[in-house]
């Protein structure tokens, strides 16, 4: 038996491989709900939606209880950018801070998994909208263009809140 | 398992890659169809592919997971470029590795330039975890791997995930030869299987 680079792959390379695979399975798993939110991200299914790309994600505070904890997400469309907090509550739920840049009164909304209602609200004229009392899981934000003008929602990732 | 001729390995092989074509190129038409809804079982078969390609580009779990759903909305956006069932993996595994150098090139002020990154961008360390390996040929191998060239580790984590029927597609999309009648072994397994054949405690 020959190992040489050249050579078609045998069973045994294929062997290897597999093991390899179920290795990294077990040292570096995908997070439990990635399909879940891929799922969820595809499933709006709107095709000419300007995507906003997480640009960065901090976190403050590192106590056990969740309240001691925020979260800072921020989202890059190429028309605009999407900054939010998330700030646990003592009950459980979150409150979600948010700011657009360029800042205008836009209506925001929140998806949510069926069979939840997406929560709409409206940023203020320095863009500043708020969502509060919002359950912990996968959500995604679409903003929404003003009734004049025909550009695409701005839509970020699923992300987990 | 013994080892198998090449000819009854091409068989067996070409009856499941048509199989697997089939199914996945049924969902892609009911996605372009507006039915996104199809493309589930192919996100669940291929994000452990997609998830090790963002991570073998040196991304954090987070950023990871949020590539990988960025690419698969962008691959919503672009059903009509995907022209075959084994274009589309190696599609999603292109997109995901020039999105995970962008997102580098964002955390790093500098953007990457091409493949040259493969050599520049430190392997994720996956943790202090390999306690988790509890099987002997696991650690054996890992132990192997661990030594192998930053390169070779990283294209090898792609590889093993990759589905059999679109190994060449992605094999040439990563720049990796492949032979007249498919894809080859290359060096960086040729190299690991001498590794583990010099190993006494080996078996595949």
């Amino acid at each position: 038996m020959t190992s040489s680079a050249d050579q078609p792959l045998d069973d045994d390379d294929l062997a290897v491989l597999r093991r390899l695979a179920e290795v990294y399975a077990l040292l570096d798993p995908p997070p439990a709900d990635l399909d879940e939110r891929v799922w969820f991200a595809i499933t709006l299914g709107e095709l000419d939606a300007e995507v906003a790309r997480l640009s960065e994600e901090l976190t403050v505070g590192s106590g056990a209880r969740g309240s001691e904890r925020t979260r800072t997400i921020t989202f890059d469309g190429d028309s605009r950018a999407v900054m939010i907090t998330i700030a646990e509550r003592a009950d459980g739920l979150v409150r979600i801070d948010g700011w657009l840049a360029p800042a205008a009164a836009l209506r925001v909304e929140l998806r949510l998994p069926e069979p939840a209602q997406p929560r709409i609200v409206t940023a203020d004229t320095a863009g500043r909208f708020a969502l509060d009392g919002v359950p912990h899981g996968i959500a995604q934000l679409l903003v929404h263009p003003a009734a004049d003008d025909a550009s695409p929602r701005v839509v970020t990732p699923a992300f987990t809140l | 398992m013994a080892v198998v001729t090449l000819g009854n390995g091409k068989t067996g092989t070409s009856h499941a890659a048509t199989d697997r074509a089939a199914r996945v190129g049924a969902c892609l038409v009911r996605a372009r169809n507006g039915q996104t809804a199809a493309l589930g079982e192919i996100v669940r078969e291929l994000n452990p592919l997609l998830w090790h390609v963002a991570r073998g580009e040196g991304l954090g779990a987070e950023e990871s997971a949020d590539v990988v759903q960025t690419i698969w909305l962008e691959l919503v956006r672009r059903l009509d470029e995907i022209r075959s069932p084994q274009a589309l993996t190696s599609w999603l595994v292109t997109a995901v590795r020039r999105e995970a150098w962008r997102v580098q090139g964002l955390s790093r002020r500098q953007a990457p330039d091409g493949a040259e990154q493969l050599e520049s961008v430190p392997d994720p360390d996956p943790g202090p975890g390999e306690r988790l390996l509890t099987d002997e040929r696991d650690q054996i191998l890992w132990r192997h791997v661990q030594l192998l060239p930053e390169r070779c580790r990283k294209l090898l984590r792609i590889v093993a995930h990759v589905p059999r029927p679109d190994y060449a597609a992605v094999a040439e999309a990563l720049g990796m030869p492949v032979g007249s009648i498919g894809p080859t072994r290359g060096r960086c397994l040729a190299r690991l299987r001498e590794m583990l054949r010099a190993d006494p405690g080996w078996s595949p």
